[in-house]
């Protein structure tokens, strides 16, 4: 209740100014250690107050675990200039009986992922399910307990504004990177404007080429 | 400035204010900059902004426990009917082009303009604000239109275009405590609409802007049938709602929602003799009565109010309590006549299974007259089995109340509990209080009101003539790692994965593989209504066999919301007439949607663009080491 109460005094404020994040209601705060054997605290160093790019994966995975990692390598290309700044991706694993922080460098350096602002992350296997469950989880009982269920998927959140956001990385890089962008934090009503007028100018760049708005 | 003065017991939708005012302290205070609240000034005509400031103080959510909703008494509140929208004069005046210098958000242009010029404005503005779902509840925040839980009904006529014209005033997303996303695109399911105004779900717009949806209010066939189109289209009731791509769960559970209804000779807003008439049940809010229904859970009572529960993530929780047109365990005064209910699912994911319970307890007769707003061949009896309605779908039914003395009272059954939380009697033998939606008070006729109607014909709707399908098409509903696929893949607004010639039809088989047991997926299909040719049931894997299930008489009409359980196989056709662009088809499982169980397929306005894009989705389809989809090089 004494929290409660804490949030009604602020409640106010935060109207004018920022809201509260809260991630860490949902998010669990477990300790993880990094491809550079660091060990983190993974709400508190990695998720709080950022805006951040989580999937799962595990060295061996053979299926499609290499190709969206090649997909997130050119996620990376393309937002580099953001990376370890003011954007994060975390790459977890599924197997971290397997996946020592050294396995999963080799797999990283395998991949070309051995980004700044990329960290891939291996833990205790409980710590790793609840994560799993509190970052993906459907609500579905079959779909949660499968592990595999999860690897396809790419959470996206930026926890100052509390917005989450999935995206499937095997989408087109576009849309990926537009997923990307609707976590970014917001901007001011002008440059909203300035969005919206480019925007047109582009629809109608293409309704001028192809008669119909094609893409945009 | 606004927030701290805001008085947190006070509805705001009581107390008319200037829409100036409202929109441009609000854009004063986010922008910081008198340069944007100049260019999106309305004029005072406008409708008015009920929502306006003072804008109710940001919720305090109340922790990550599912709470017990509180207590609530059954039949206390009357059950309250959405407003009918106000036509207003807009003001910058709606062009063809998008008013980016007014504030509109980018689209393409409007199509077929001229040619269905809007006569009716209305001005839908998003806003928060705040709304009691029950007397014995404290008023929870919301995000409604003009003020409204449910949204203003508005009340339009087939030949009779109409532009509304979609506000943002919805906080921005940094001052937005809520789990909702603070961006727009409004659907009107299912309008025969042009792509630009269908409210696609990429096409959303921030706070500060606004959009104009042209609604031609025709039927489909214009092309074909010249003037307004064939009126064996015509559907009549709809809704509208936020599209918003990954959050249509969540912006809709806040309450981005309302009906819309469409009328026309067959089926005026009133009951009398005019030629052509049906003479249904058709006085809105006194013999003809929407029942939107939805589920929400609300928080225990903290500074002077009743929130209802968010958890932060993509899927809103599902409710305890069932509301209906805004209110829980309302009770409604009928007279000893005929009435005509529009039932609603909104969702998020709720399916209702609804039933009419007279005092004894034994099941009471509804008559369904058309599905997803579109009259079926003949009227529907249901005596003997609960109606399903899942979200999005409607359900026009008629209850004769003259079947029951006067003093007696009537229940609607849903089939799942909800927590009611105050020791009742059951209402009924066999009836428990939860499963009581809402109640009927049957009192007699008096001269005041509408006499009765004629008795419901025996005919409703001739069906317009058979689909001869110009190509066939299929799409596969599946599950897999746990991401929920249309045709292998999730929506890509980018991506087109299917085109089809405006002007022409096709067979579409809607197919759920996912185990038996799993989910439905209530499929839905924008732009035009289709028919169902035949369901089919896989009765074996290996071999591959199906068995034919026999459709319900419900299922004989046209519709928009296909029910797809596991193992099915729907066969639909559907024309594509009149205007182009680009459409969707989704699960209606809000959850589902926001998963992105959800494609966007384009139409086309000529065989050359046809064979051109066609040929673009097998190149890309060859690049994923996919089969082609399309025969002779793109050629059907
Ligand atoms: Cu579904």
């Amino acid at each position: 209740m004494n929290r409660r109460e804490l949030f009604t005094g602020t409640a106010g404020n935060a109207a004018c100014h920022a809201i509260t994040p809260r991630g860490a209601q949902r998010i669990p705060n477990v300790v993880m250690r990094t491809h550079e054997n660091r060990v983190v605290r993974f709400y508190d160093d990695l998720i709080k107050d950022r805006q951040v790019l989580i999937n799962m994966m595990y060295a061996t995975c053979e299926g499609y675990c290499p190709v969206i990692t090649m997909r997130l390598v050119e996620i990376h290309e393309a937002l580099h200039a953001r990376m370890g700044r003011d954007l994060f991706m975390y790459s977890i694993t599924l197997k971290p009986e397997q996946d020592d922080p050294a396995a999963l460098k080799e797999f990283a350096r395998m991949h070309g992922a051995l980004l700044p602002g990329w960290t891939f992350l291996t833990g205790d296997a409980y710590d790793i399910d609840t994560l799993r469950y509190e970052l993906f989880r459907h609500d579905h009982i079959k779909i949660d307990a499968d592990l595999d269920a999860h690897a396809g998927q790419m959470r996206i959140i930026n926890d100052a504004t509390n917005r989450w956001l999935h995206v499937a990385p095997m989408a087109s890089k576009m849309t990926v990177l537009q997923h990307i962008a609707w976590a970014d934090p917001p901007k001011s009503f002008e440059q909203r404007l300035e969005e919206n007028r480019r925007l047109q100018e582009r629809i109608d760049q293409e309704v001028e080429l192809y008669g119909y708005r094609k893409v945009i | 400035m606004s927030h701290q003065q805001a008085d947190l017991g006070k509805t705001p939708g009581a107390a008319p204010s200037d829409a100036r005012d409202g929109l441009d302290r609000r854009t004063v205070i986010k922008s910081g900059a008198l340069v944007g609240a100049a260019a999106i000034i309305t004029s005072k005509k406008s409708q008015v902004l009920a929502a306006g400031a003072p804008w109710p103080a940001p919720p305090v959510l109340c922790g990550t426990t599912t709470p017990t909703s509180p207590a609530t008494r059954p039949f206390i509140d009357n059950l309250p009917v959405p407003p009918p929208a106000l036509p207003v004069l807009l003001h910058p005046f709606p062009t063809r082009t998008a008013n980016i210098a007014a504030g509109e958000a980018a689209r393409a242009a409007h199509q077929r303009w001229s040619e269905f010029l809007p006569l009716i404005h209305y001005h839908m503005t998003a806003a928060p604000s705040l709304h009691k779902h029950h007397t014995d509840l404290l008023p929870s925040y919301l995000w409604t239109f003009n003020g409204h839980y449910p949204a203003p009904t508005p009340l339009n006529y087939y030949g009779v275009p109409s532009i509304v014209r979609f506000r943002n005033a919805l906080p921005e997303q940094q001052d937005n405590p809520t789990f909702g996303v603070s961006e727009i695109t409004v659907h009107l399911h299912n309008g025969h609409t042009p792509s630009e105004s269908d409210g696609f779900a990429a096409d959303f717009f921030g706070p500060g802007l606004f959009k104009d949806n042209h609604y031609p209010n025709v039927y489909a066939g214009v092309d074909e049938f010249g003037g307004i189109g064939d009126p064996r289209e015509a559907l009549h009731t709809l809704w509208f709602h936020d599209h918003r791509a990954a959050s249509t769960a969540h912006n809709n559970f806040l309450g981005l929602n309302g009906m819309f209804l469409l009328y026309d000779a067959k089926d005026p807003s009133h009951e009398l003799p005019t030629p052509g008439s049906l003479r249904l049940p058709c006085y809105y809010g006194i013999t003809d009565i929407p029942l939107i229904l939805a589920d929400k859970r609300f928080c225990p009572a903290a500074n002077g109010r009743n929130e209802v529960f968010q958890v932060i993530g993509n899927n809103p929780v599902v409710g305890d309590k069932w509301i209906v047109n805004g209110k829980i365990q309302p009770k409604m005064r009928v007279r000893r006549r005929k009435y005509r209910f529009r039932i609603l699912a909104t969702g998020p994911v709720k399916a209702w299974s609804l039933s009419l319970i007279r005092s004894d307890g034994t099941q009471a007769p509804v008559t369904v007259v058309a599905v997803d707003g579109n009259f079926l061949p003949s009227p529907v009896v249901i005596s003997d089995r609960p109606l399903d309605v899942q979200v999005a779908m409607r359900y026009d039914v008629i209850i004769d109340f003259s079947a029951f003395p006067a003093g007696s009272k009537v229940y609607l059954r849903e089939n799942a509990a909800q927590n009611v939380g105050v020791a009742v009697p059951d209402p009924a033998p066999g009836l428990p209080i939860g499963n009581v939606l809402m109640r009927f008070d049957v009192v007699n006729m008096d001269f005041l009101f509408p006499a009765d109607t004629p008795p419901i014909p025996s005919v409703l709707a001739e069906m317009p003539d058979p689909i001869v399908p110009d190509g066939v098409f299929q799409w596969n509903f599946t599950l897999e790692n746990g991401r929920f696929l249309i045709n292998g893949q999730e929506f890509d607004h980018n991506r087109i994965d299917h085109v089809v010639l405006k002007g022409s039809s096709e067979e579409w088989v809607l197919a759920n593989d996912v185990a038996a047991g799993n989910w439905n997926h209530p499929v839905h299909i924008h732009f035009e209504e289709g028919f169902i040719m035949s369901r089919r049931r896989r009765v074996s894997q290996n071999p591959d066999v199906f068995e034919d299930v026999p459709l319900l008489p419900e299922e004989l009409g046209r519709r928009d919301v296909y029910p797809l359980p596991p193992q099915h196989r729907v066969v639909m056709r559907m024309r594509f007439r009149d205007f182009s662009g680009r459409y969707l088809i989704h699960c209606h499982n809000m959850n589902h949607e926001d998963d992105f169980m959800m494609v966007r397929w384009d139409i086309v306005d000529s065989l050359e663009e046809l064979t051109r894009k066609r040929r673009e989705i097998d190149e890309r389809r060859m690049l994923a080491g996919l089969p082609p989809q399309y025969k002779h090089g793109g050629l059907v």
